[in-house]
């Protein structure tokens, strides 16, 4: 039988007395903590971080002038509304057999939201039909409802919803440049160059089609 | 020092750009938006004001010039303008932690330390059109952003960011020099909070522009007017004198009330009317989870009328026990009309008014001798009908109200609810 051999205590890394940031040393004054927070949050989060910012650094330059700043006002921070439309899809690790009280409710993880896979920016997203078969390559048939971010910069590749001469229609965006070309996904549908003469804006770009099978 | 910086954000022609984000042909054609019942014009495009058609006026009085220049109608749609604004709100909360949403198509954002017009590295007016750009980005609503220390000077900063298109639609008037130049060019009457007959007073005394009220002396204006117009003086001058009130108070007062397509004689049809008012009132205390304390309602004939019978007459309860339940206002609006109603006269307009509002919560408690008239179960079903009713519309109604309201007022004109009904979604070929 061997010895088991003890790991001798290192002597590189690990914390070291007296070093790392000094307690309430940071920009706000106090002490920090990282946590996770939705990502639809984070420009009002920032926002706040920014004036709490700023109010610790005027704190410490002066003290005599906080009433001209903007109150920290918890209250008044605005977190989007829930989709009143959402449903929650529960979600079972375990199967559940017809006809029995569930023994798998104290095993429910957590509930599926679509609009959480769909939509990343509520206040410019909106819900459009398809009508025609001209993007049938691009899987968007007829009847087909399209999600649409107008926020999303429109570039070459994507599918965008346009206006052209003041009608909404679905393309792929085929070509920026001199004149813009607008490509159809149907070998029955020849492309659209749009020129000078021609009214045309790009109303948001096309981020998932839910068709119905 | 840092100087306080308020933005006024405002949409332009709000209603008729709601209609024109899902009609791209009508953007560049005159568009109008009338009023609740078709009757008068409460939104022009720039197409329609360039033809010389004022706010407020009565369709049939310009049938001539809609026909001549095309103009596009449209009913009031305020579902979609309601959806619609509260994405351009959305929008807005990202540029600022505090925002006063001071009506559905304006805002005020305090901008205090977030930018300033002085510095280079983080400019207010670069800072303004940025919000501008998102804005339309976002919604495909066109706004113009004013900025100034106060709020009735962001007020006037708007107004000449839409009336000068040279501004780009973004004007700052934290620099005293500019405000010089402008207030001189602002008539009195488009200051904020100066109505008309505070126009005509101040005319005779000889105070025209906006610069001519902010050189008043503080104390004379209050000792001729009031404090709030002293305030504004100051406000002209760069000094705040109104916060930004970040939640919107609670209504105190909810009125529902419709002039009817035809005259109505029957008190059974009145109570049909009534009943529907009271389905409207009552869910909106509701949302605001509040009760009423007092019920009123009123009818009336046409007072135009040359040759029907006149006849006038209100009556109102103050309730022991505050209320938000349908069944319990419907029950006391036909108990008041029961009491004025007169067999007999033509009835062209009712209307139900829900007084003495009060926060749900402080709901007095029940003295010991009175019987509750709001059972426990009262609330339970009560927002179950409105959950119902929000998933499918007028899905849940008193039996009272009717199928058929054929006294309901007409809407020609009105667009699909584009963002809010999936069977009305925008088409695209």
């Amino acid at each position: 039988m061997r010895p088991i051999k003890k790991p001798k205590p290192s002597i590189h890394g690990g914390s070291r007395a007296g070093s790392g940031r000094k307690k309430g040393s940071s920009v706000y004054g106090e002490t920090t903590k990282a946590i996770r927070v939705p990502e639809s949050m984070l420009p009002t989060i920032r926002s706040l971080l920014a004036q709490r910012k700023l109010q610790a650094s005027i704190k410490t330059s002066s003290d005599s002038t906080p009433s001209l700043l903007p109150t920290l006002n918890l209250e008044s921070l605005s977190i989007p509304a829930e989709e009143p439309s959402s449903i929650n899809v529960p979600l079972f690790i375990s199967k559940v057999s017809a006809g029995f009280p569930s023994p798998a409710e104290d095993y429910i993880e957590k509930t599926l939201d679509l609009n959480d896979l769909l939509i990343q920016k509520p206040a410019a997203t909106f819900f459009v039909r398809a009508e025609g078969e001209s993007m049938l390559g691009a899987g968007i048939h007829p009847n087909d409802i399209l999600v649409v971010d107008r926020s999303i910069k429109a570039v070459v590749g994507k599918i965008v919803i346009c206006a052209l001469n003041g009608e909404l229609t679905v393309k792929r965006l085929k070509h920026i440049g001199d004149e813009i070309i607008l490509g159809a996904e149907n070998p029955a549908y020849s492309d659209i160059v749009v020129r000078e003469e021609i009214e045309f804006v790009i109303w948001g770009v096309v981020t998932n089609v839910i068709h119905s099978v | 020092m840092i100087q306080p910086l308020i933005a006024l954000v405002d949409c332009n022609n709000f209603y008729v750009s709601c209609e024109r984000v899902f009609r791209p042909d009508l953007l560049y054609q005159p568009v109008a938006v009338l009023s609740n019942n078709d009757g008068c014009i409460v939104a022009r495009s720039q197409e329609v004001k360039d033809l010389g058609i004022k706010m407020a006026t009565p369709v049939h009085q310009i049938k001539h010039l809609i026909k001549r220049h095309q103009i596009h109608l449209f009913s009031s749609n305020y579902t979609l303008y309601a959806d619609l604004s509260s994405r351009v709100m959305q929008s807005l909360e990202a540029y600022s932690p505090h925002l006063e949403v001071y009506s559905i198509d304006e805002s005020f954002l305090d901008l205090t330390g977030l930018c300033s017009h002085t510095s280079s590295r983080r400019n207010s007016i670069d800072y303004a059109l940025q919000i501008k750009a998102e804005v339309f980005q976002n919604t495909g609503i066109p706004v113009c952003v004013g900025l100034a220390p106060t709020k009735t000077l962001a007020k006037l900063a708007n107004y000449a960011a839409k009336k000068w298109h040279k501004t780009g639609g973004v004007l700052d008037l934290s620099d005293t020099l500019r405000r010089d130049k402008l207030l001189p060019l602002v008539p009195v009457n488009e200051v904020w909070g100066v109505g008309k007959q505070t126009t005509k007073r101040l005319h005779l005394m000889g105070i025209f522009t906006a610069h001519d009220l902010a050189s008043q002396s503080v104390a004379t204006i209050q000792s001729h007017f009031n404090i709030v117009l002293a305030r504004t003086v100051q406000e002209l001058n760069g000094i705040a004198c109104l916060d930004l009130e970040s939640i919107a108070p609670d209504k105190q007062q909810i009125v529902c009330s419709r002039s009817f397509k035809r005259r109505l004689t029957d008190e059974k049809e009145l109570i049909g009317a009534l009943t529907c008012f009271a389905q409207t009132a009552a869910e909106k205390l509701r949302h605001q989870e509040s009760v009423a304390g007092s019920i009123s309602v009123s009818i009336r004939t046409n007072p135009l009328s040359q040759t029907d019978a006149q006849y006038q007459r209100s009556g109102q309860i103050q309730l022991k026990q505050p209320t938000n339940d349908t069944r319990h206002i419907v029950r006391i609006a036909k108990r008041l009309l029961k009491e004025i109603f007169k067999l007999g006269y033509r009835y062209q307009k009712c209307s139900l008014q829900l007084g003495h509002i009060q926060p749900e919560t402080q709901r007095q408690q029940m003295d010991l001798f009175s019987v509750s008239e709001q059972s426990s179960d009262s609330s339970t079903l009560m927002n179950t009908v409105d959950h119902i009713n929000r998933r499918f519309p007028k899905a849940i109604a008193i039996s009272a109200a009717g199928i058929n309201n054929d006294w309901q007022t007409p809407v020609n004109y009105l667009s699909p609810r584009y963002t809010t009904d999936w069977d009305s979604l925008p088409g695209v070929t």
